[in-house]
């Protein structure tokens, strides 16, 4: 409270160029943020909305995840709803915002070497058989061609493993025509790929020592993958949900942990086209606790050493 | 959650002491050396979550030197360098070299008490997160190793159904010889 000039008590605060509506300018209030809560009708609208973007479906008792994961964003947009938010995001015709929600609402865990099991599989089996057949039918003096897609590689932990066990397996390189791809929904994931560039924590998780500091060099607190690695693969965006036209065929696809975040029938979906992409003798590797059972008949699981890989019927 | 181990490093007695028992006084575990010298060959003989380290230092090697011994002993240490009064460059170098913070001399306590709380807060949050990550691999392994066993199961009963349907179906067999070979798959 302060005294005016004409010595009547005032609030200290003036009701500025507030908006007619009875909502409170927070602008008035620096350091007091309020935290904007979802309504059910929004989430229904929000949900419904990114599922046609990126096919991710998101259950309504999973709403709190909205919340967490686009509060920022909205903030940032300076929306005061998240029905506003969706809006805005909605008549973006630049895709920008949309872009950006992909990002923050895709979980990007991953790390190198995940559950070391198919790494194996790569290095025993697979990787032995696919050169085995591709240099028999293979031109004589040619490369061998060794097409490998990791699909949903988020922020490229998993397509640099592959790379690695592909360098420390097959001597020399140049032996090899050796096609990389790895693709996600996630510009973001994307980008983070491309620059190979990893923080501490990232690293930290299933890179043993020797070969951190075989492949990766330091860069400040981070960690960049070498060019002889980065180089092998290329990154593109890629929705899942979307035609698979172009694509072409693989030896060996990955397709980890991203199927779980889609409804059953979109799943069954997404390994139909997966099983047009792959060569009739080509390998499909999932997630350790991912099944094809009831989802896509035209694959059937075998099992080598401590891991179960797919091949088409 | 066990207390911060801390290695206040400084030339100056009175610091340390100083140092010494009022950090003592909040449960932290504290050790003192009175050289960088010293400090490197403490930490390259036990972990301390904390150095703590004067920036100028006599003797050949400085709180630069101890920062980047202690980082290489463990990444998870971390570095508070104390600088003197003004020379906030030194400082900002030791920031791009790994310290995790620096305090002006003289050192006002209650920062110190407040930046190492927040040190403390930070590494329960990590221990946590980490505590969290091992009980995922592990649900993941078990739930994996029974999910891809049923996978094969499935798939091989799936078979033999198939085997067993394709037989019962020959009808140029006759009926009890069928039922025979098809409980036979």
């Amino acid at each position: 409270m302060s005294l005016t000039t004409n010595g009547n008590l005032s609030p200290s605060i003036s009701a500025q160029a507030a908006p007619s509506t009875s909502k409170l300018n927070f602008d008035a209030f620096p350091g007091i943020k309020k935290s904007i809560k979802v309504t059910p009708e929004e989430i229904k609208l929000l949900s419904q909305y990114i599922y046609t973007i990126s096919g991710i479906h998101i259950e309504p008792s999973k709403a709190y995840l909205l919340e967490t994961r686009l509060g920022k964003l909205l903030e940032k947009e300076k929306c005061e709803s998240y029905s506003e938010f969706y809006y805005k995001a909605k008549s973006d015709a630049s895709k920008m915002l949309e872009k950006q929600i992909v990002d923050a609402i895709t979980t990007n865990e991953t790390l190198f070497f995940r559950d070391a099991n198919p790494f194996e599989l790569l290095k025993y089996k697979m990787i032995p058989e696919v050169v085995d057949k591709r240099s028999a039918s293979a031109i004589p003096g040619m490369p061998i061609p060794i097409r490998i897609w990791s699909a949903a590689c988020s922020t490229g932990q998993e397509i640099f493993s592959i790379a690695i066990v592909l360098k420390e397996l097959l001597s020399p390189l140049s032996r090899y025509n050796i096609k990389l791809i790895g693709s996600d929904i996630s510009d973001a994931a994307i980008r983070q790929a491309s620059y190979g560039t990893y923080n501490k924590f990232e690293i930290e998780r299933g890179l043993p020592r020797d070969r951190l500091l075989r492949y990766f060099s330091a860069l400040g607190e981070n960690w960049k993958i070498n060019d002889e690695i980065r180089s092998m693969a290329t990154f593109r965006k890629f929705n899942l949900m979307g035609s698979f036209n172009g694509i072409g065929k693989f030896d060996i696809i990955f397709c980890r942990n991203v199927a779980i975040y889609f409804k059953l029938e979109d799943r069954s979906k997404v390994f139909e086209k997966i099983a047009d992409s792959l060569e009739n003798d080509g390998y499909l590797v999932i997630g350790a606790t991912e099944s094809l059972t009831g989802v896509c008949p035209r694959f059937i699981p075998k099992r080598h050493l401590k891991s179960i890989f797919y091949q088409l019927k | 959650m066990q207390a911060l181990k801390i290695l206040v490093v400084d030339d100056d007695q009175v610091t340390r002491s100083l140092l010494k028992k009022r950090l003592s006084k909040l449960d932290y575990e504290i050790e003192t050396a009175d050289s960088g010298v010293e400090a490197i060959r403490m930490i390259s003989h036990q972990y301390f979550d904390v150095v703590l380290t004067d920036l100028m230092m006599p003797g050949g090697v400085d709180g630069i030197a101890v920062l980047e011994t202690a980082k290489e002993n463990n990444i998870k240490t971390e570095v508070i360098l104390i600088t003197a009064h003004g020379s906030i460059d030194n400082a900002i170098m030791a920031m791009k070299k790994g310290a995790t913070d620096y305090l002006q001399k003289p050192i006002n306590l209650d920062e110190l008490i407040l930046r190492l709380a927040k040190i403390q807060n930070l590494k329960h949050l990590i221990k946590n997160a980490s505590d969290l990550r091992v009980a995922m691999d592990v649900t993941e392994q078990t739930s994996g190793e029974t999910i891809q066993h049923l996978e094969i199961t499935v798939a091989e009963l799936e078979e033999r159904i198939t085997s067993m349907r394709s037989i019962l179906n020959r009808q140029e067999i006759a009926p009890e010889k069928r039922i025979g070979m098809a409980l036979a798959c």
